[in-house]
């Protein structure tokens, strides 16, 4: 327990993003505490053993988007950030399977088994995504301009970007269009013709949201995805040793190098709020902590219309909030295995088990899956992106033992008549039963089983609606909209209380920005 | 001393039809990938015998792993005149024509022969593969496209006795088969194609045949080819040979436009040096009109030949307290090439040649600089330290050897 | 042979205004058109002996005012019917929302169902009216060549000015906040009856082959209101049906000296080195002119009569990947008599009906484009033409037009047919049995508009009456392509004038009078 009452910023949330804030904010000098309402830190990102001997990362199981910046100027890997590489994601299909390897000849045959054009394009694709990544970055690292009444600064900063968007070429602007309004399925099919290979493909673009393949708007979180940047190699999905929980942790260690204080157990109950200004928090325990400012981590609706008053804030602003849209669509099950699954397609033990295997044999099977959720019920045949930790770090489960990862879509957190035990398990048994059409040994493997509903995501880890991004990442959603207008820069309405979560500016994923770019904006190191 | 051995290992590579015999005969186990298959680098410890036997004797180098297209239909010709840069309309049946291809804004996408098999059919070779390319410029045209890379398995036979040993083997006699045409003919009971062609710059064949066939075909060539002093090559004799005479290679000495992910990196066939295979008389083909505004302009780089002038680079070594020491195998690292101090231009690829005791290298170079003759400065590395010494612009091929394309009388 | 400075393909309403206000500047013009009367999509004929309808659009939304005002269009020229009731969202046990042109009625009307929803009206009314306001600025510009716009391009841009001067940036943020959404969202943030967000999602979508849970259905709904003056489901009907504007159009034409060929075919543009030097007929006859203006949608522009082998291969990349997806099919019942739909008076029946309980039946009809099959129970959209026109009918019988959301033009594991036509039908005729009992007792014949007769009849590509999506990667300097969306095309002399370009699809002339500017400028 601290001794001091009284901090220069108070973090709420030990998030991978509140905990970069609060890091980076200790950095510049400042006395900071960060109040996290679990046990454990991390939020989203976080490790448990929940069953004896087999470890979990329960909610975020991989790492594509963490900011090489943030991890060196955190000096995370110094402080346990050890990231293993996935090597290969493999679609297991009808008596057959589609793989991709980082292998760039392996990838070019195993594509042009099933059509040698597309494995033509998709050489092309790859740099041509990466390009229009780079194109994008500067988007990603510039404060969002407030767009009713934009400071020196902002003017700025957009006539920087709008130089930097002149100079694209016309060819890249296409694209960056194209993404930012598109359905990933369309974008897809401009490029390649083997259903299998879009469909994976596509799933990226539907990852944490609620929308299909085949809704407009489901590109822009492809190419989010696509901006994965792990030792500068684009696309390169990451997990962490020990659990993804370990990022976190290297976070917080990170943010206690540097002198911040953590307190776990510590629920935020109001923002204090004097004059229009925040001076501190209360908790629910009835303690209250002064300080010159507060950072939230939590998401906007937790932000504004959980912690604060409604009557402390402008009318429109709280408009805004309400309408921001957080639609939890994905669920989580964690399996403790006593072996292996067999894939009947690719029987054994190989490579592909050390990738991400991803259950998307054809759009339409994305596509029902969507239907399903999208008028109020889990999906029958979800939509999966599975990983086996273990077989990447034996550690995570005893000898001869695994755990397997299976995220999955869609959960709508909206379930019709609402979630209870019963659908929980209906919906564990649903994941079950699509995964044992494709391993079909894996129902006699299974030794516990955790299954997270929506519904659990946002009881447990404090996520409205079980969403992963803190809100959907809709071009409506996006840059000086993010949350609302007027208050994207990282500052609300009450002076001294500022967001750093995924809610804001650029959005969602273990990528640190949120926290970084917020804390830089506070110090005055961003403009 | 020969170490028996019974290991195999299973690989996740592609192999090539005459691998069964290939592998038995790499006494270095050396390999390389090439188009994702496993590719010899060079059969004996050193690839020395192996590049002499290119210019002395005779080199048998599988060259399988070449792509493969054959066109079929009404519209071929035309269309093959639509898409690369040179006149299809004049290529004759067996004649063979070296030829790069461009995207529609006169950038190389990849370079290759057109092999014209009958009045609609064609054979077209290149270094990457180029269906998708091939295949969606031919929509609403009457032809089909076939990847026939797999169908088809290929050999070279290189060198100044190439010829006696065909003519031992084939049926019929390869004595009029002019440079850069083709016959069909039968080696043994197998039909083959031989093609006047190949990537030495000397006299050889590229002889193409049904997978089926191939072992019997390889056979037959090293028995007869025995006393010809055949000798099974890898790519560093053909990497070095090649160079020599001035031939470009895919994603060393340019970069295919389709996957330059920079304007900078890709190259016009004026870039190339291949000026003279654009024919501009053309109605129309893909990237005319581009390159008709840079040929106006004049293009901004040049492809060059230089050599490196020995005295000095001997003199460098001598102050390091050395012999010269060159790597013994072609370089592909991009060298700084200067004009007074100034980066003008960058070696792309670069070799000692055993046979003109030479120091050559090839390169881009802005055009301001180009003219033969102009001297360079030249950037080595000379025990761990950068100095320049001194390099000419040279006309390319460095080696030409007449029998390359005469005839016997 | 003659000679002339332009010839324009195709005589829909965007040609035949391109080809009047060429005319009027002075050019020599010649229209082609390859059906046997003018007019396109704006076609009303005897579609049975005595009796006539509008084949496809039965009412205009908007007119752009600056082509009237060019023209001299005056309203007796051109007699538009504007009922009071614009539209009947038709509900449930006769509990029905009626559309008038008075928001406060509307209102009204609404409160029966939720006073909640009825006390947001006006605002929404007036949400929707700025936003439209900013668009109707927008669709009068050539869209920008983007990303290297140049100074003079951005200064053209200048009268949006006005709306922001109005409005505030504020209004520009709502605009782009209200585009990319989808109607789900926009319903949520403002409405809770289902039969409301049901109707009002069904304009987001009209004539699109989105449901209303896809992003950028907002912006459809928006462009469905361009002069509306916040009157939510404007519809207007023209006196005589939507051939008279085209005739109207074609008689002004001619009084500029513009000519015009029927049941004449383009086979070709006639290209020498991507310069445009006229056209080829079918019959192979070549008629040469200065510039082309092609009021046919961009597939069949540059695929068909330029021709593949004309393309560079980046232009037809993209050409190739312009989404057309038609997903509507038209339907007209000749009626014994005039039958009796619940609760509605006859006299308000002069107005469009809709069925649309809710916004998830909307949402399942949807579904039908992704999975290549016909809707269970579509989203349909009906009127009398022979109320709205009585001359339409020689007797006492009545025809009901109906337009049937969705009917993919790509069928899976069918084809379009007589057989697809009579389930089509037969599913048309359940549903509309629910709100008008003995329907299917009136009827005595049936004529049948499948995506794929559109195509076949009218000459679009896919059916899609917009010539191309109207998404917003198919919007403003995005259509049809990055690089012609300036209505000129990479030939010399060859021009763009139909909806396939800026700003889309609809009546409105709107895309013609950019266009002609553009080709008056060179």
């Amino acid at each position: 327990m601290s001794k001091i009452n009284k901090y220069d910023a108070i973090v709420i949330g030990g998030g991978h993003n509140g905990l970069t804030a609060a890091a980076y904010l200790a950095r510049a000098g400042k006395e900071v505490l960060v109040l996290e309402r679990r046990h454990v830190l991390g939020g989203a990102a976080v490790t448990e053993e929940i069953f004896p001997g087999f470890k979990f990362s329960v909610c975020s199981y991989v790492v594509s988007l963490m900011k090489a910046n943030v991890m060196r100027e955190l000096m995370l890997p110094h402080f346990g950030l050890e990231l293993l590489p996935l090597e290969s994601t493999f679609t297991p299909l009808e008596n057959d399977y589609l793989m991709r390897t980082a292998d760039a000849d392996q990838t070019y045959r195993e594509i042009a088994r099933h059509s040698t054009r597309d494995a033509e394009t998709y050489m092309r694709f790859g740099p041509r995504m990466g390009q229009i990544g780079m194109a994008v970055r500067p988007i990603l690292e510039t404060i969002a301009p407030n767009a009713i009444r934009p400071s020196l600064s902002d003017l700025s900063n957009l006539k920087n970007l709008l130089n930097h968007v002149k100079n694209l070429s016309s060819e890249q602007f296409e694209y960056l269009t194209k993404l930012m309004t598109m359905s990933s399925a369309d974008f897809l099919d401009e490029w390649f013709e083997f259903e299998p290979l879009k469909a994976t493909m596509s799933a990226s673009g539907i990852i944490g949201t609620f929308m299909g393949p085949r809704s407009p708007g489901s590109a822009y979180v492809m190419l989010h995805h696509y901006m994965g940047d792990i030792d500068g190699a684009f696309r390169a999905w990451g997990f962490q040793r020990g659990g993804t929980g370990g990022v976190s942790m290297a976070i917080a260690r990170s943010a206690e190098h540097f002198g911040a204080t953590i307190m776990t157990e510590s629920s935020v109950e109001k923002v204090i709020v004097k004059n229009g200004k925040s001076v501190g928090v209360a908790l629910e325990n009835g303690d209250e902590y002064k300080s010159d400012m507060v950072i939230s981590g939590l998401d906007p609706k937790l932000s504004f219309l959980k912690l604060l008053e409604e009557k402390d804030l402008p009318s429109d602003f709280v408009q805004s909030i309400k309408n921001f849209r957080i639609r939890g669509s994905s669920g989580k099950v964690n399996l403790a295995l006593d072996g292996l699954p067999n894939f009947t397609c690719l029987p054994g033990e190989g490579h592909h088990l050390r990738g991400a295997i991803s259950i998307s044999p054809s759009y339409d099977h994305l596509e029902k899956a969507y239907d399903d959720a999208k008028y109020g019920n889990f999906s029958k045949k979800p939509f999966m992106d599975i990983i086996l930790p273990s077989m990447l770090d034996p550690e995570m489960a005893p000898p001869g033992k695994h755990v397997m990862s299976c995220f999955v879509q869609y959960a709508p957190y909206n379930l019709k008549g609402g979630w209870n035990d019963s659908k929980r398990e209906a919906f564990g048994d649903a994941v079950v039963n699509t995964l044992a059409h494709y391993a079909p040994n894996i129902k006699d493997l299974i030794l516990h089983r955790q299954v997270l509903t929506p519904a659990d995501l946002e009881s447990t880890f404090g996520l409205t609606e079980g969403n992963i991004f803190h809100g959907e990442l809709t071009i409506q959603q996006l840059f000086s909209l993010r949350p609302a207008v007027k208050w994207a820069d990282y500052t609300t309405p009450i002076k001294n209380y500022f967001q750093c979560g995924s809610g804001t500016h650029p959005g969602g994923g273990i990528t640190g920005s949120p926290g970084e770019m917020a804390a830089k904006k506070i110090l005055g190191i961003l403009k | 001393m020969i170490y028996k051995n019974n290991f195999h290992a299973e690989t996740q590579l592609k192999l090539s039809p005459f691998f069964e015999r290939t592998s038995k005969l790499n006494e270095s186990q050396e390999w390389r990938r090439w188009s994702g298959y496993l590719s010899a680098t060079n059969y004996e410890l050193s690839h020395e015998n192996e590049y002499f036997a290119i210019r002395t004797k005779a080199a048998l180098l599988d060259i399988s792993p070449l792509y493969k297209y054959i066109i079929e239909g009404p519209d071929t010709q035309k269309y093959l005149h639509r898409l690369v840069t040179r006149n299809i309309n004049i290529c004759k049946i067996g004649q063979v024509m070296y030829t790069p291809w461009c995207d529609e804004d006169g950038k190389v996408i990849d370079d290759g022969t057109v092999q014209r098999l009958s009045e609609n059919t064609f054979r077209i070779t290149s270094a990457e593969p180029n269906l998708e390319w091939l295949q969606y410029n031919a929509m609403g045209l009457n032809l089909k496209i076939k990847d026939d890379s797999k169908n088809t398995a290929a050999l070279a036979l290189q060198g100044p006795n190439s010829r006696k040993i065909l003519n031992t083997v084939a049926k019929d006699s390869l004595d009029q088969l002019k440079f850069f045409w083709m016959i069909n003919t039968n080696i043994k009971d197998c039909p083959v194609s031989i093609s006047r062609t190949g990537y030495t710059g000397d006299l050889g064949y590229e002889i193409w045949i049904d997978p089926k066939d191939a072992l019997t075909v390889w056979d037959i060539l090293l028995e007869k080819g025995k006393s010809y002093g055949i000798t099974p090559t890898g790519l560093h004799a053909l990497d070095i040979s090649r160079i020599e005479a001035g031939l470009i290679l895919l994603d060393v000495d340019y970069i295919s436009s389709r996957h330059a992910i920079i304007e900078s990196r890709k190259s016009s066939p004026y870039e190339l040096g291949l000026g003279w295979a654009v024919k501009m008389n053309k109605k129309n083909f893909i990237g005319k009109k581009a390159l008709e505004k840079e040929l106006a302009r004049g293009p901004e780089w040049e492809f060059i030949g230089i050599e490196i002038e020995w005295d000095q680079l001997e003199k460098l070594y001598r102050e390091a307290g050395l012999a010269p020491g060159l790597p013994s195998t072609a370089w592909r690292t991009s060298t700084p090439l200067y004009y007074n101090n100034q980066q003008v231009g960058y070696a792309t690829s670069g070799a000692w040649s055993p046979i003109l005791k030479k120091y050559i290298a090839l390169g881009h170079l802005k055009s301001n600089f180009a003219m033969n003759g102009t001297i360079l400065d030249f950037e080595v590395k000379i025990e761990h330290f950068r100095k320049l010494t001194k390099a000419k612009v040279v006309k390319t091929p460095f080696f030409d050897p007449k029998r390359k394309r005469s005839c016997p009388k | 042979m003659k000679h002339y400075d332009v010839i324009v393909i195709g005589s829909g309403i965007n040609s035949l205004s391109s080809a009047a206000l060429l005319g009027k500047a002075g050019k020599s013009v010649l229209v082609l058109e390859a059906r046997n009367n003018i007019g396109g999509m704006a076609s009303t004929i005897e579609f049975l002996p005595g009796y006539k309808c509008n084949i496809i659009n039965d009412t205009i939304k908007w007119i752009n005012p600056k082509l009237l005002q060019e023209l001299h269009i005056t309203s007796a020229d051109l007699q538009i019917i504007k009922p009071e009731i614009t539209h009947i969202a038709l509900g449930e046990n006769s509990k029905h929302i009626y559309f008038h042109r008075d928001v406060k009625k509307t209102a009204n009307s609404i409160k029966n169902l939720s006073e909640k929803d009825a006390n947001n009206w006006e605002d929404f009314t007036l949400y929707i009216k700025k936003s439209t306001e900013f668009l109707e600025r927008l669709y009068q510009n050539t869209p920008p060549k983007l990303p290297n716009i140049n100074v003079l391009e951005a200064l053209s841009m200048k009268n949006m000015l006005n709306p922001i001067i109005k409005h505030g940036t504020r209004g520009i943020v709502d605009l782009l906040r209200t585009t990319p959404m989808m109607m789900l969202e926009m319903m949520d943030e403002w409405f809770e009856n289902d039969l409301l967000r049901g109707t009002l999602s069904s304009i987001g979508v009209h004539h699109s082959s989105l449901g209303p849970f896809s992003a950028s259905t907002g912006y459809n709904f928006l462009h469905q209101h361009l002069y509306s003056n916040g009157i939510i489901h404007h519809n207007t009907f023209i006196k005589g049906g939507t051939f008279k504007f085209a005739k109207l159009l074609k008689t002004i034409a001619e009084s500029y000296n513009v000519e015009f060929k029927i049941n004449t075919k383009v086979k070709s543009i006639k290209l020498d080195n991507e310069f445009c030097k006229g056209v080829i007929l079918e019959n192979n006859d070549e008629i040469n002119s200065s510039i082309i203006v092609s009021g046919v949608d961009p597939k069949n522009t540059f695929i068909n009569l330029v021709g593949i082998p004309n393309l560079n291969p980046n232009f037809h990349t993209q050409v190739r990947n312009i989404k057309y997806r038609g997903s509507i099919a038209r339907m007209h019942f000749l009626l014994k008599k005039l039958p009796k739909i619940h609760n509605i008076p006859i006299a308000n029946m002069d107005t469009m009906f809709s069925i649309c309980p809710n916004i998830e039946y909307l949402e399942r009809a949807s579904d039908s484009m992704k999975y290549g099959c016909l809707a269970d129970e579509p989203s349909i959209s009906f009127c009398f033409p022979t109320i709205i026109n009585p001359d339409f009918s020689s007797d006492e019988k009545h025809i009901l037009s109906s337009t049937i959301q969705y009917a993919p033009y790509y069928l899976r594991n069918q084809q379009w047919g007589s057989e697809t036509n009579e389930v089509l039908k037969q599913t048309v005729i359940k549903t509309l049995e629910n709100y008008i009992p003995g329907f299917n007792k009136l009827i005595e014949s049936c004529t049948i508009y499948s995506p794929k007769d559109l195509e076949k009849e009218f000459g679009i590509s896919e059916g899609n009456l917009n010539h191309g999506e109207m998404t917003l990667d198919q919007f403003m300097f995005m259509r049809p392509t990055i690089n012609t969306a300036q209505y000129k095309t990479p030939f010399n002399n060859l021009y763009l004038c139909g909806p396939g370009t800026h700003p889309g699809g609809g009546l409105h002339g709107t895309n013609a009078l950019n266009s002609v500017k553009e080709i008056l400028k060179n």
